[in-house]
């Protein structure tokens, strides 16, 4: 396959690939900020107490971490039609993401979360604050500091799984490499492009983890 | 229709337990293999010398920043151009224990990243060889950061394995895509894959919590 | 460059031991075995039966061609992402599945003549309001095709003002989008759509009489096989002389005698 390997199709089929990586782009930034949203409510409710919210909250959580993607995202496709809720592709493809990656999220907010020294939070009960200060003025911006790394690790993880989606018809990055193996019988040239184009991504995403470490004065940020 | 549906899928049971037996043979090869790859490419990553640092860091960076297919391709269909031909289940089993390998790999560095450095400086103080040091002051230290997310990396990797059927292997979500085409119901039959991969992961899960707890424990659990 | 010169290095000598060797023929003679890559995702042409077995139109043609040679067969089961990769880097000997050789494809594998021919099909739920071809014209109706096939082309043609919707994995999953309401009309091979229907109610898809294409469908294998490829061609103006080939296509594609088999 390499001895023919024609840099002239993927050429031609640049437009597609461009077009490809634009909605990968979009859509995987709006489940990011989706599966945050999600991880953050799950992280509360993980915080919380009483069992009433601590124990969906697990449920959920180990439930998505132990099944695969694929089989939630035919959960919420096929599964919605029948509760009478039919909603465009994208939608579906953008909420089984953030839903998918907000489980693993809120873990990574418990592990910030744990990860400060009990001696602060004591500090903070002492000088007289609520919980709500304690989180907002202890916690959370040291807690924010820790999980930068992982939270990028886990964008990393939502942007290539979002070539799942390709399963439901939303036409991403992955599907234009296909389009290229199934029209042209090129394999090689579609799936080394879009490795290619993903492997941009992910050095634009690290770069932009590194950026934020230094911005937020985390001196010797590894990601 | 939905009772026709499970008497046909409650007949494919052997081809699914089928499927289910590559996932796991499959997974937990790779795992082991991956964990002694990872630790060893974690520790020289983290050793002094900047030329091998640099290149295994720029292999994980290419392995994480690329979709597994594409690796998997490159593998089993690319690889016989230069000479090396892999049967399915060989090309399977080094992708995945190379992903797992470049994950662990990641993990243990920041494990040993977290060990303070006056503990290091301490070893030295004290005339500790750098093997000694790594083995007895550094990595136990390490371990507590790093276990968790190994084990965390285990569930990840058995559902990672799915990407094999490219190739041809029958692994538990090919099982699925088969039966599919017979019993024209994605979400039962999807939700019955997502189940068999429940069994596998979430005694890991649970693992991975319990090791979290019993650290957090030997740590001081924070309560805020 | 250097990189470049070992690798046409590399070629050169890939190309001096290929001429050295016999042809594809006597390798397959040699090996006793056939390697066959079929893609096990399209009743009727290729499934997994009830009991787990391998089968289908395209699956038993494979196998009287191994029986013809007198060697054993061995399937190579890929999903269509595998498909043309293991024909092309040489893994499988030829590659039997539901394709059209169009000109575009056939620039990169040698396709036999055409065995039977076929054409892509619009189908709806029978209930629906898409009753006709006709009604799956109106502006954005959602029409659900496969990502890659000659449906997918088709439904573009036929269908301009629609909302062309291309789904991966295999036909079933169109019928089940078109039988959940995620898609109103669906377009694919017609002998895929009858033979995978049968999987509901009967009575459950409206699949219209008119098609909208006619398509040849075709076995490939590499144009480095000619030996192989010739051998191929006269295999399939033997069994269609001898009456198997019609035989084996009343059975699976222009009937549902199969279901009751498998």
């Amino acid at each position: 396959m390499l001895e023919n390997f024609s840099f002239r199709t993927i050429v031609e089929y640049l437009p597609l690939f461009g077009q490809g990586l634009v909605t990968t782009v979009w859509l995987s930034v709006l489940a990011f900020a989706g599966a945050l949203a999600v991880g953050i409510v799950l992280a509360a409710m993980n915080q919380q107490r009483g069992r009433l919210f601590r124990i969906p909250a697990k449920a959920y959580i180990d439930a998505v971490r132990a099944t695969p993607l694929l089989a939630q995202l035919y959960f919420l496709y096929f599964g919605l039609p029948r509760l009478g809720i039919i909603l465009p592709e994208l939608v579906v493809g953008i909420l089984a993401l953030s839903l998918n990656s907000g489980a693993y999220v809120a873990e990574i907010i418990r592990a910030g979360i744990l990860s400060i020294p009990h001696g602060q939070v004591e500090a903070g009960v002492a000088s007289g604050m609520t919980y709500v200060q304690r989180m907002r003025l202890v916690i959370l911006p040291q807690a924010f500091k820790v999980t930068i790394p992982p939270l990028l690790g886990q964008a990393i993880v939502l942007v290539k799984d979002s070539a799942l989606l390709s399963l439901i018809a939303v036409a991403e990055l992955t599907r234009a490499g296909q389009l290229l193996a199934s029209d042209r019988f090129m394999p090689a040239e579609g799936f080394i492009t879009i490795a290619a184009f993903y492997l941009l991504l992910y050095y634009g995403l690290k770069g932009l983890a590194a950026l934020s470490g230094r911005w937020l004065g985390l001196a010797g940020a590894q990601t | 229709m939905i009772w026709q549906q499970l008497q046909s899928l409650a007949g494919s049971y052997p081809l699914a337990l089928r499927g289910l037996g590559m996932t796991v043979v499959l997974s937990l090869i790779s795992l082991v293999l991956g964990t002694l790859i990872g630790f060893g490419l974690g520790i020289l990553r983290t050793g002094g010398n900047r030329l091998i640092s640099g290149v295994i860091g720029a292999w994980v960076d290419l392995i994480r920043g690329t979709p597994f297919l594409v690796q998997i391709f490159l593998i089993f269909f690319i690889l016989p151009e230069l000479g090396i031909e892999l049967d399915a289940f060989s090309a399977g089993i080094i992708a995945l224990t190379n992903l797992a390998a470049c994950f662990i790999c990641e993990i243990v560095v920041a494990g040993i990243r977290s060990v303070p450095t006056g503990q290091v400086e301490a070893a030295l103080a004290s005339g500790l060889s750098r093997w000694q040091r790594m083995r007895q002051v550094v990595l136990p230290q390490a371990m507590r950061i790093v276990l968790p997310p190994l084990v965390g990396q285990y569930v990840l990797l058995i559902k990672d394995s799915s990407v094999v059927s490219a190739i041809g292997l029958t692994d538990l979500t090919r099982v699925g895509w088969l039966v599919v085409q017979r019993v024209p119901n994605g979400l039962l039959v999807f939700f019955l894959i997502g189940l068999g991969y429940f069994i596998v992961c979430y005694p890991l899960i649970l693992l991975a919590r319990r090791l979290e707890q019993r650290i957090g424990a030997a740590h001081g659990e924070v309560q805020i | 460059m250097t990189i470049a010169k070992l690798f046409i290095a590399g070629l050169a000598l890939a190309g001096l031991t290929a001429a050295a060797s016999a042809g594809t023929l006597d390798e397959i003679t040699k090996r006793g075995e056939l390697r066959v890559a079929v893609q096990t995702q399209g009743p009727p042409f290729s499934l997994v039966g009830a009991a787990g077995e391998r089968t289908g139109s395209s699956v038993e043609l494979a196998e009287l061609m191994a029986k013809e040679m007198g060697v054993k067969i061995t399937f190579l089961d890929f999903d269509w992402d595998g498909l043309i990769p293991a024909l092309l880097s040489g893994k499988a000997d030829l590659l039997v599945a539901d394709m059209t050789p169009t000109l575009a494809r056939a620039m990169k594998v040698a396709f036999t003549k055409p065995y039977m021919y076929t054409g892509s099909t619009v189908f709806t739920k029978a209930d629906g309001k898409f009753k006709s071809t006709e009604d799956c014209k109106a502006k954005g109706t959602k029409i659900a095709v496969l990502l890659g096939a000659t449906g997918e082309k088709e439904a573009k043609k036929a269908f301009p003002d629609a909302d062309i919707k291309s789904y991966k994995g295999g036909g079933p999953l169109l019928l089940d989008a078109v039988n959940n309401g995620q898609a109103d009309c669906g377009v694919n091979d017609v002998s895929a759509v009858k033979g995978q229907s049968t999987a509901y109610p009967a009575g459950s898809f409206t699949i219209m009489p008119d098609m909208l294409s006619k398509e040849p469908l075709a076995f490939a294998t590499r144009y480095d096989e000619q030996d192989l490829l010739t051998w191929m061609n006269l295999f399939l103006d033997q069994v269609s002389l001898d009456g198997r080939l019609q035989k084996n296509l009343d059975y699976w594609v222009n009937s549902d005698d199969w279901k009751k088999d498998h």
